[in-house]
């Protein structure tokens, strides 16, 4: 199976112009939804590393095309944001299936490594201001260029979540307060932006200098841009690093700072709160989503069963950042 | 109770150090990660047989005080919130969902940072 990959591989890229042999093909973790490969290919010239990201069939909810993923790193590789280049994009209908190749970042995905690791230790106080720059540049594309992307507003997207939470008659009386708490928030009448919609480790590269690429951009959309600012700041993405508010890593005032250096926004630590509790909220909601792929019988899976219980996990969160004085 | 021992908690307890001592370092590095979880799981159902009556009873007597209905569940106190018929501001709710909170997570993942933080 790997040999048909590695020659669908070589074909896909000879067709851009890349000529070479396929080596070293192995599988990384990727998301739920998602093939992740890396592999090299050499000439006579050189050898160079690059990832193969296709679908797997079974796309996220939330999610977009595999290909529109493409579309997006091509365009914001244009404005200065770290992203992996694009090299090449496959159909669904090719050999390769619906998937895209681009080249290898050097550096670590792999949250609790980068938080862990002594390699990391001089990037982590300088990874929030570098991420507050990152988010600020995506969030200046001309998002014209993104007619193809789905349009969420904040008060849209509270409707949906909540409708999906309904939908599955598992009555959480924090949802519910959350939810109506929600509703009465101002998020901001921003101008429309590129919103990542997943920005945090374990979707980023890092190495001893800091942030090197932004990957996974599947839950990509157009909406309000302090969503993604709101989703680093979660606790659900601090990987038990419960006193650095940005990503397990860093300080808010620090990912502000950066993304006040790019953005024509000023935003500032009050209008990030209610994203915060937003985006616990919709990570709760994905939780469910996920784990009633599993008791419908859509996938069978112990990843997909468990993920279940961390429904309680926002619950607590929740409940710390609106009344128990939690950031 | 007509069942022997080991108790349902113990023969958890059993599968757990199994998998743990015997298996884990048989298996490549994806299906590792597979066992964490698997392991987390069986904790879970091991608290949850262990803790759950009672964490399940001081969340029934928080609601007693505050719902004044026949009706204790999470789904009644869903449909309250959600119809208004208590006050978002009410300090014994903010009180109620903050025990019911701590206590679900207490079986799901006594590990968690906010869980941690907030019962030191």
């Amino acid at each position: 199976m790997q040999e048909e990959l590695a020659s669908a591989l070589s074909k896909k890229l000879l067709e851009v112009g890349i000529e070479g042999k396929v080596s070293n093909l192995e599988p990384l973790t990727g998301g739920a939804s998602k093939e992740i490969w890396k592999f090299e290919i050499s000439n006579a010239k050189q050898s160079t590393k690059m990832i193969l990201r296709r679908g797997s069939g079974i796309e996220g909810p939330l999610a977009i095309k595999t290909a529109d993923e493409a579309r997006i790193q091509k365009e914001v590789i244009k404005v200065g944001a770290p992203v992996p280049k694009i090299l090449a994009v496959s159909k669904n209908e090719e050999e390769l299936g619906d998937s895209y190749i681009m080249h290898f970042v050097e550096g670590e995905s792999i949250a609790r490594k980068i938080l862990r690791d002594k390699e990391y230790k001089k990037a982590l106080p300088i990874l929030a201001y570098q991420c507050g720059e990152a988010i600020a540049k995506i969030h200046n594309v001309d998002i014209n260029n993104f007619s193809f992307l789905p349009k969420k507003p904040a008060k849209d997207q509270l409707e949906d979540l909540y409708s999906t939470y309904q939908s599955f008659e598992q009555p959480s009386p924090v949802f519910e307060y959350a939810y109506l708490w929600l509703k009465e928030q101002d998020f901001g009448n921003f101008q429309k932006s590129l919103v990542h919609g997943d920005f945090r480790l374990g979707n980023i590269i890092v190495n001893a200098d800091g942030l090197q690429s932004i990957i996974d951009w599947e839950l990509a959309h157009i909406g309000n841009p302090l969503q993604d600012l709101g989703w680093v700041c979660g606790n659900s993405w601090r990987f038990g690093k419960n006193d650095k508010v940005v990503g397990g890593f860093g300080e808010l005032e620090d990912l502000l700072e950066g993304y006040n250096s790019v953005s024509k926004l000023k935003v500032n630590k009050e209008m990030v709160k209610c994203w915060q509790v937003f985006g616990t909220f919709r990570w709760g909601v994905i939780c469910l989503i996920q784990a009633y792929a599993h008791l419908n019988g859509t996938i069978n899976s112990i990843e997909k069963a468990a993920i279940g219980r961390r429904v309680s996990e926002t619950e607590i969160d929740i409940v710390d950042l609106l009344f128990l004085g939690g950031e | 109770m007509i069942f022997d021992r080991p108790t349902s908690s113990e023969l958890i307890k059993a599968v757990m150090d199994f998998l743990d001592t015997k298996i884990k370092d048989e298996l490549p590095p994806h299906l590792a990660f597979k066992l964490r979880i698997t392991n987390n799981v069986l904790g879970m159902v091991q608290r949850e047989i262990d803790q759950g009556e009672t964490l399940q009873q001081e969340v029934y007597d928080a609601m007693q005080n505050l719902m004044h209905s026949d009706e204790l569940t999470t789904k009644k106190l869903s449909e309250l919130i959600k119809d208004g018929k208590i006050d978002l501001k009410d300090e014994d709710l903010k009180d109620l969902l903050a025990i019911l909170s701590k206590n679900k997570i207490a079986v799901d993942n006594p590990n968690y940072s906010t869980y941690k933080k907030l019962i030191k």
